[in-house]
């Protein structure tokens, strides 16, 4: 209850710092899905219906990336763009450009996974009755997507969420930096590591009610999309 | 004139589908029966250019229709469904109409029953001009009355526009009454081919004398 109460105090009225790390996460979080859905989406798509050699070494690759440990990514960008790495002349450790690139290598094979047995399994009649008509590739394309739409929506909300719930390797690459990379979950673990547990969870429920109105909005822009 | 030779589709060591040679006239109608796996579907995708040979060519009209065995319904009203195929309005009308589905013309295709979306997707194909039509299993998912629907508006289809059909079904109905040519096929190879009169007192093998003998009742 004392974390209900004090969710309550931070958003009436909104506390500065709360907002403003609800800002990083949602920027974060939004520049990385629409990043990995323009680079997954197609790529899946591309997987989903065409059948060529190695491909099955292709989707064990990709599957293997899905559960690629957030640590392990967050690693790997740090050493690209540390200050002795390759990408370091950049000076992006730290910000939350770099943030994104973390979660756009965690969320892209999950956009690509996800995408491609969508395509593989639901899009075949799609497929079947658009060449039957004598469909050209790209009208083909374009009625797969267009049937569908609420399953690839369903794609980039599950982008989201991880890339929202992700604390592992932003917090390697952003630091956790105050009113600069401090987002949501790296809050809730300082706080945790702290011992303000009820503060802690707080923020966790604020979290929460975040992703539950942005879910929200997704479902009725799907309903709206599927009753079309 | 479509045209088969040396005609081969594999699945790896299996080989669904094998005839060396079949020749099929301009406006002829077709019936391919056989049982489930004999290659009825693999002949029909192969001729509509929806998959592969593995071996062998084949020549066919450059305008084909391709009616799926398993009928798809897209989002929206069956009207919306129709134009999708690229037909005008009231042809799309007019074919809802001759398959007695206007009533349900505002419906959602995906709330049909079955046999309403076999006929749609039926509505869908036959709203455009073909050369040859190919259709797997029309019938599969209709009852009686809705299946003597399809053959009279299919036999109008073909009578009307001198396109040669193709159709496989395991409908004695069908196969009897609609074409004017009868193919039966086991395991990828033809086993019989002539008038479905013919076909029937005559089955080329052991197994098509079996297959049809069911067809008599």
């Amino acid at each position: 209850m004392e974390s209900f109460r004090q969710a309550f105090e931070l958003l009436f009225p909104p506390d500065r710092e709360l907002l403003q790390i609800i800002g990083v996460t949602l920027r974060m979080s939004f520049f990385s899905t629409v990043i990995s859905c323009l680079i997954g989406l197609p790529i899946g798509a591309l997987i989903g219906s065409k059948s060529f050699r190695g491909k099955s070494f292709i989707n064990k690759l990709i599957h293997t990336l899905m559960g690629l440990p957030p640590v392990v990514a967050g690693l790997i960008v740090y050493s690209l763009f540390t200050h002795y790495g390759p990408l370091g002349k950049l000076n992006m450790l730290f910000t939350v450009r770099v943030m994104v690139v973390a979660q756009v290598m965690l969320i892209t094979p999950v956009v690509i996974g996800l995408t491609s047995s969508f395509i593989e399994s639901a899009s075949k009649p799609v497929i079947e009755t658009a060449r039957g008509l004598g469909f050209s590739g790209y009208k083909t394309a374009r009625l797969c997507i267009g049937e569908g739409r609420s399953s690839l929506f369903s794609v980039v909300l599950n982008a989201f969420g991880r890339s929202i719930a992700e604390v592992g390797a932003v917090s390697i690459v952003g630091g956790n930096i105050q009113w600069k990379t401090r987002v949501m979950t790296t809050a809730i673990m300082l706080e945790t590591n702290k011992g303000k547990f009820s503060f802690a969870l707080a923020l966790g429920i604020i979290l929460l009610i975040i992703a539950f109105i942005v879910n929200a909005l997704a479902s009725f822009i799907v309903k709206e999309v599927r009753d079309d | 004139m479509i045209e088969i030779n040396n005609l081969k589709k594999c699945y790896g060591e299996r080989t669904v589908l094998d005839i060396p040679s079949l020749t099929i006239n301009d406006g002829e109608m077709l019936a391919v029966a056989g049982a489930n796996g004999s290659g009825k579907t693999t002949l029909l995708k192969i001729l509509g250019g929806i998959i592969k040979t593995s071996e062998g060519s084949f020549v066919v009209p450059e305008k084909i229709l391709y009616m799926p065995q398993n009928s798809y319904a897209f989002h929206g009203d069956l009207i919306k469904n129709i134009l999708i195929g690229g037909a005008d309005r009231s042809r799309a009308f007019e074919m809802l109409d001759k398959l007695e589905l206007t009533h349900l013309a505002k419906k959602k295709a995906k709330s049909l029953s079955g046999g309403e979306l076999q006929r749609l997707s039926l509505c869908r194909v036959l709203s455009k001009s073909c050369d040859l039509l190919l259709l797997d299993e029309p019938t599969s998912a209709c009852d009686a009355t809705g299946a003597e629907l399809v053959i009279k508006v299919v036999t109008e289809y073909k009578e009307k526009t001198g396109c040669t059909v193709i159709i496989s079904t395991h409908s004695p109905l069908l196969a009897m009454n609609a074409s004017e040519r009868l193919i039966i096929l086991n395991s990828g190879k033809i086993d019989a081919d002539g008038s479905p009169e013919e076909t029937l007192a005559h089955p080329g093998s052991q197994w098509a004398k079996s297959f049809v003998a069911g067809w008599k009742i």
